[in-house]
Formats: C-alpha cells, sequence, structure tokens
C-alpha cells in the first residue's frame, strides 16, 4: 500500500535526516518504526502524507507514483495521520465539530458525521464528550479524542506518531484495544517497547 | 491604545469604520481559506502581546505591536487587530463595538505603513542585521507615533474641548513609542537569527507551504 | 492578572438562553443609537435598560463593576479635560481654572454612553459562548472568512497564552525581574519573537493537520440555529424599546 524507495531528505538548514530509506507498507501490515529523538521518524510521516516533499527517491502509495501537491489529495483521504502534539490536531471549539471535521471534507452528510462521532466516542470510551470544548481538555484526554479524529476518517491506513505518551494506564489499553481489533494497516512510533510489541508485527529501526 | 465607547462623534465613527472596511476588503482579497489560520496565530499572538505588561520606571505600558504585525502581515494586519479587538471586546469590553472601526484603523493604518516602510529601508542589502535592527527600531516607533497621532486626531475633529486630552494621550505616548521601537528592533533581530523564514513565509501564505513542500 | 476564559457564559437566565442572533442585533442597534444619542433624558433610560439586562442574567455584580473600572479610566481622563476645556459659562471656578457648565453636561452624556453601551455588550456578548457567537455571524452575512479567522483566533489565543506562560514562568525561574533595563526589555523582545516563532510553527502544523484530515480550503458546520416563540417575543420587546428611545431622543414628546 505504501512503498518508500530510496528516500533521501535534507533540511533547508542542511540537516540531513534522511538518507536512502526504505520502507513497505502491505495490507495487514502493523509497523512499529523505532529510533532515537531525532533519528526522522516525524519527517518520515510528512513525506508519506506529501507535506514534505524528498529531495531523492520515490513515494509509490497504493500503487501509484506520488510526486505533486495534487497527487496527495487522495493519499490524505486514505491515510490517517495521527501528529504527535494533539493541539495541532484538535482546533474546533467542541470535541464533535473536531470529531466530524474530517468526516465532512471526505463529503459525508451532517447526519452521517453526527453518526460516526457517536460512533467514534463510543470506541475510544468518551461518550458524553460531544460537546465539551477540546481545548479544556486533558492532555490524555486531548490525545484520546485527536485519535478518535484520525478513526473517524476511516481511512485504509493509519499513521501514528507517539499515540501513547502522556496517556493513562486505562486510556493506553483501549488504543490497544482498537489497534489488535482493527483491521487496517498503520506504522506506528513509540518509544515503549512493550507496547510496540503488543500492537505491531514488524519493526523498522532508524538510527541517525 | 483604545478609544472608549461613546466619547467620539458620529463622523469619526464612520469614517473610522470604513477605513477599517477598506483595508479588511483589500486584505481578505489576499487572504485564502487555507492563509487563515497563519493570520489567526499572529493576531491571537497580538492579542496576547497587547496583555503583556511592560514596565515602565514606576508604571507599566501595554505593548500594541502594531509595527511588527505590519512587518509580518503586511495589509492582513486589518483583520489581525479587527478580530483581535473584537474578542477583547467581548471577553473583558476594551475597545467597544461602535469605536471598533476607529480602534482597528489607527492601529492598523500605521501597520499597514510600517510593512512599506520596512520594505524600503531593508531592501537594499539583503543580509545587513544591523540595518534589520535600525529597520525594526524606526517601524516601531513610526507604529507608535503614527497612531497616537491618528487618536489624537480622532479626539479634536469629534469636538474642540478634546484636542487637549488628545495632545496629552500624544504626549504620553512618547515612552511607548521608544519602548516599541526598541522591542521590534531586538524582535526582529532575534527572528533574524532564528528563524529567517517568518519574514517571508508570511508575506506568501499557504503557498509558500506548498511551493517549498512539492513543486 | 487578565482571565481569558469566559466566567459570564456560563449561566442558565433569560438572557444566556436568547438566540444569539437577536443579542448580536440588539447589542448593534442600541450601540449605534447610544453613540449618536444626545438625550440625557434617553440615555438614562438606556442606561436603566442595560442594567436591566445585567440584572436578568444574574450576572456577578462584584465582577461586572472591575470591567467598568477598567473602562471609566478613559473616561476618567475626559473629566479631567473637558470641563476646564468645553467653552461656556462658568460653574465654577478654583483659583485659574474655571469648570463650564456645557462642559460638564458633555462629559456627563459621555459617560452615560460609554456606560450603557458596555453594560449592554457584557449582558448580551459576554454571556453567550464565543462558539455560538460564530454560529450566529455566519447567519447575519458576516464575511465567512472574518468567521473563521476569528475562530481560529478564539482557540489559539489559549494555545499560545498558555505559551506564554510557560516561556515566562521558565525566565521567572532563572530569576528574571522585569524592570526598566535594557537587559529586561531584550528579555521581552525575546520572549515575544518566540511566541511569534512557536506560533508560526504551530500555525504550520494546524494547517498540515487539517489538509491531511482532508481540508480543501471550504469549511462545513454542524448546527443550525433556530428561533423559539420566546425569542420572538423577546425581539419584538427590544425591538420596541429601541424605537421608543429613539423617539426619546428625537423630543417627539418634550415641550
Ligand atoms: N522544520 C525543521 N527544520 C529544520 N530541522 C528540522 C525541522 N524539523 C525537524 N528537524 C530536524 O530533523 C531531525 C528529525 O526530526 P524528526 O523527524 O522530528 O525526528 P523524530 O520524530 O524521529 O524525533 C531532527 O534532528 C530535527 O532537529
Ligand atoms: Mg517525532
Amino acid at each position: 500500500m505504501i512503498e518508500l524507495k530510496n528516500i533521501s531528505y535534507q533540511y533547508q538548514n542542511g540537516e540531513q535526516v534522511l538518507d536512502d530509506f526504505n520502507l513497505t507498507l502491505e495490507p495487514g501490515d502493523k509497523i512499529g518504526l523505532v529510533g532515537p529523538n531525532g533519528s526522522g521518524k516525524t519527517t518520515l510521516f510528512k513525506i508519506i502524507m506529501g507535506l514534505l516533499a524528498p529531495d531523492e527517491g520515490e513515494v509509490i502509495i497504493f500503487d501509484q507514483p506520488r510526486e505533486k501537491e495534487e497527487d496527495f489529495i487522495e493519499v490524505r483521504e486514505r491515510v490517517g495521520f495521527m501528529f504527535q502534539d494533539s493541539d495541532d490536531l484538535l482546533f474546533c471549539p467542541t470535541v464533535e465539530e473536531d470529531l466530524a471535521f474530517g468526516p465532512l471534507n471526505l463529503g459525508k452528510s451532517k447526519e452521517e458525521a453526527k453518526e460516526i462521532v457517536q460512533e467514534t466516542l463510543k470506541l475510544i470510551g468518551m461518550e458524553g464528550f460531544e460537546k465539551k470544548v477540546s481545548y479544556r481538555l486533558s492532555g490524555g484526554q486531548k490525545r484520546m479524542i485527536a485519535f478518535g479524529a484520525i478513526l473517524a476518517m476511516q481511512t485504509e491506513v493509519l499513521l501514528l506518531d507517539e499515540p501513547f505518551s502522556g496517556l493513562d494506564e486505562d486510556a493506553i489499553e483501549r488504543m490497544v484495544g482498537i489497534l489488535n481489533d482493527t483491521d487496517r494497516s498503520y506504522i506506528i512510533v513509540s518509544h515503549n517497547g512493550e507496547l510496540i510489541e503488543r500492537v505491531t508485527n514488524k519493526l523498522y529501526y532508524m538510527n541517525e | 491604545m483604545h478609544i472608549s465607547e461613546g466619547v467620539l462623534s458620529a463622523p469619526v465613527l464612520l469614517t473610522g469604520a470604513a477605513a477599517t472596511a477598506t483595508g479588511t476588503a483589500v486584505a481578505l482579497r489576499q487572504l485564502d481559506n487555507e492563509d487563515i489560520p497563519q493570520v489567526a496565530i499572529v493576531s491571537a499572538a497580538l492579542f496576547v502581546g497587547n496583555l503583556i505588561h511592560i514596565p515602565l520606571g514606576p508604571t507599566s505600558v501595554h505593548l500594541i505591536l502594531n509595527a511588527m504585525a505590519g512587518i509580518l502581515l503586511g495589509w492582513k494586519a486589518f483583520p489581525a487587530f479587527l478580530v483581535a479587538f473584537l474578542l477583547q471586546s467581548i471577553l473583558f469590553q476594551f475597545g467597544g463595538l461602535t469605536a471598533l472601526g476607529v480602534n482597528v484603523a489607527m492601529v492598523s493604518i500605521p501597520a499597514v505603513v510600517c510593512h512599506y516602510l520596512f520594505k524600503i529601508v531593508t531592501k537594499r542589502d539583503e543580509e545587513g542585521i544591523k540595518r534589520l535592527g535600525v529597520a525594526g527600531f524606526i517601524c516601531g516607533a513610526v507604529g507608535i507615533a503614527l497612531a497616537a497621532i491618528f487618536l489624537m486626531l480622532a479626539l479634536s475633529f469629534t469636538d474642540g474641548s478634546l484636542e487637549e486630552m488628545g495632545r496629552a494621550i500624544l504626549v504620553a505616548n512618547i515612552p511607548l513609542a521608544i519602548i516599541e521601537a526598541l522591542l521590534t528592533s531586538l524582535c526582529l533581530v532575534f527572528l533574524q537569527k532564528v528563524k529567517p523564514e517568518v519574514f517571508t513565509e508570511f508575506q506568501d501564505g499557504a503557498q509558500s507551504l506548498q511551493r517549498r513542500g512539492r513543486l | 492578572m487578565i482571565n481569558i476564559n469566559q466566567g459570564f457564559a456560563q449561566g442558565s437566565s433569560w438572557v444566556h438562553q436568547l438566540d444569539p442572533r437577536i443579542k448580536i442585533i440588539t447589542i448593534f442597534l442600541l450601540a449605534t443609537v447610544l453613540a449618536v444619542g444626545e438625550s440625557i433624558v434617553m440615555l438614562l433610560q438606556a442606561l436603566v435598560f442595560s442594567s436591566f439586562l445585567i440584572l436578568s442574567a444574574k450576572l456577578d455584580l462584584k465582577e461586572v463593576g472591575k470591567r467598568l473600572m477598567v473602562v471609566n479610566f478613559f473616561i476618567l481622563g475626559i473629566w479631567l479635560f473637558v470641563p476646564l476645556t468645553y467653552p461656556g459659562e462658568a460653574l465654577f471656578q478654583v483659583g485659574p481654572l474655571s469648570f463650564s457648565i456645557p462642559g460638564v453636561i458633555y462629559a456627563t452624556k459621555i459617560t452615560l454612553r460609554s456606560n450603557a453601551i458596555m453594560l449592554g455588550i457584557i449582558a448580551l456578548l459576554s454571556t453567550s459562548t464565543v462558539s455560538s457567537l460564530m454560529q450566529a455571524m455566519r447567519y447575519l452575512y458576516i464575511p465567512e472568512k472574518i468567521v473563521y479567522l476569528f475562530f481560529f483566533v478564539y482557540r489559539y489565543v489559549h494555545v499560545i497564552w498558555k505559551e506564554f506562560n510557560r516561556l515566562h514562568d521558565s525566565m521567572l525561574m532563572r530569576g528574571f525581574k522585569s524592570e526598566t533595563s535594557l537587559h529586561s526589555y531584550r528579555s521581552y523582545a525575546y520572549l515575544i519573537g518566540m511566541l511569534i516563532i512557536r506560533s508560526y510553527d504551530r500555525s504550520r502544523r494546524v494547517y498540515e493537520a487539517m489538509l491531511c484530515r482532508g481540508f480543501r480550503g471550504e469549511f462545513h458546520n454542524l448546527d443550525e440555529l433556530s428561533f423559539s416563540s420566546r425569542d420572538l417575543k423577546i425581539f419584538s420587546g427590544i425591538l420596541f424599546f429601541i424605537s421608543w428611545i429613539i423617539i426619546v431622543e428625537k423630543g417627539v414628546f418634550l415641550v
């Protein structure tokens, strides 16, 4: 579904982050991406989503080479990317609107969107939060809602950038349960080796 | 630097509202939906910046940062201040509603002036960080001085008896002009050293993201 | 310091429940009439009306008073100057200073106007949540871009406020003292610069996150507003009152 071939990326300030990197995600793959801070995991996700363009290499997603901005519109509709910082993801006044933002963009009607909101809240165990104000939630609650916002898009692939950080044990268990139950493919970044082991079936290591 | 509700005469209020409407209309034409988060964030930063007390001898002053806003946003300073002031008016009644147009125009027109002034002063040599500091100093001072002059004019045109007060406010704003000049200058140098992209990218808006990301 | 949360928006009075569109139209009409109004009788009636709204909204009067004080700071300046500079018959004289009667009347009018409008804004706008006001603006033909700008600004004011406090606290932890010195001003300049950079980075990430959720420059809204019959009754009452003060202003009944 996702194929990265010989990707190199350098930031404007000259920092070489990725050098000849390869990765393949097949249907059913649950990939754990491990590596020290600053090794380029977030950068890699941004390249997959078309937010950054690699200096060299090929990005092939859903069997199509992706180069131009237009190529990535479809990618963004079919791949959900959960940002490392939930404050970047949640920007609506209420939880309900934040969860509905993606579905509405994908052309769902208001009724469908509201239904998805309800299902998602139930799935992540946060029923009754729809009218709560997003910015007033706790860090962990925000992260759960951000996770929900990505799930609500009902994409085939998920990219999860450190989704567990700041969650209590209860929430972690819920997230692990959801990940184990889903048949979507995903790539997940986490520094928690034990959790990675529980939710993935493949590992990629990145070094500096 | 706000004029309270209920002070100014109808012609002055209308002039201010018209100026703000025009400036905002020009800015909105430049503003794509994709640029909204970016302008919003500067507007929010201005909102917060306006609440910072800077000590001045035994008292303190509130920053306005209109030169900074103008340098970064150009004409988009109009909607940025419009929204910031509207929100301040709703949250804690600074600036009011009928005086909103005057208050926004008072700081935004100087902001746009500073925008062009900054371009003129910095154009000639690109890398000169000293020149950037000087440009910042001039803009910071001009931004406040012009705003204070507008305030004085708004008061004098309302009624002759307010002229004295207007002049007193103008004089009282001289220290603020110096502080803003200093801060704008230091702040621009800081931005140039830490993240020079901000200068160009605020101008180009979201397109620059796409241009740099994918071509 | 300053409370950027909407303390007054919580409440269940009829003022709180009034349709936000009605609130916006009311305050707009009221403020306009008051801003150009000259009749002291009319201004007094409007002040009573605004105070009535404040009382009906059951707001914490102490807090309302505090906010009014801040607003009246500028008005105090008017009182310091206008009675002295306004030409006219002297009310009384202190040494070389003469306080004119028309000056005092003029300053009184400004005070009444200003406070009546401010109380109106507190009663009508501060009692609505920002998201309900935003929704109302959409119905009232406010340009879409302004509404969304407003929406993002409100959202990010909180984030940046927190960011500011984090940075400021860490400065204080390292022994920073706010004073009139170049070092202090430079620190503030850096603080503001850092605030701009962080805000800027965040705005980019927010935009990227929106793109990743299928955003293509068009916003969709979820809820719709609808008037209740009580809203309409209250609105007719308000329109009646505003017509009344216009009549008073025009002096139709005054001999
Ligand atoms: N916008 C940027 N400009 C310059 N360098 C950056 C930028 N973003 C990240 N980097 C650098 O790229 C490297 C990899 O960052 P990132 O992909 O975020 O790492 P990770 O997610 O693995 O911790 C880091 O060394 C970081 O300093
Ligand atoms: Mg990362």
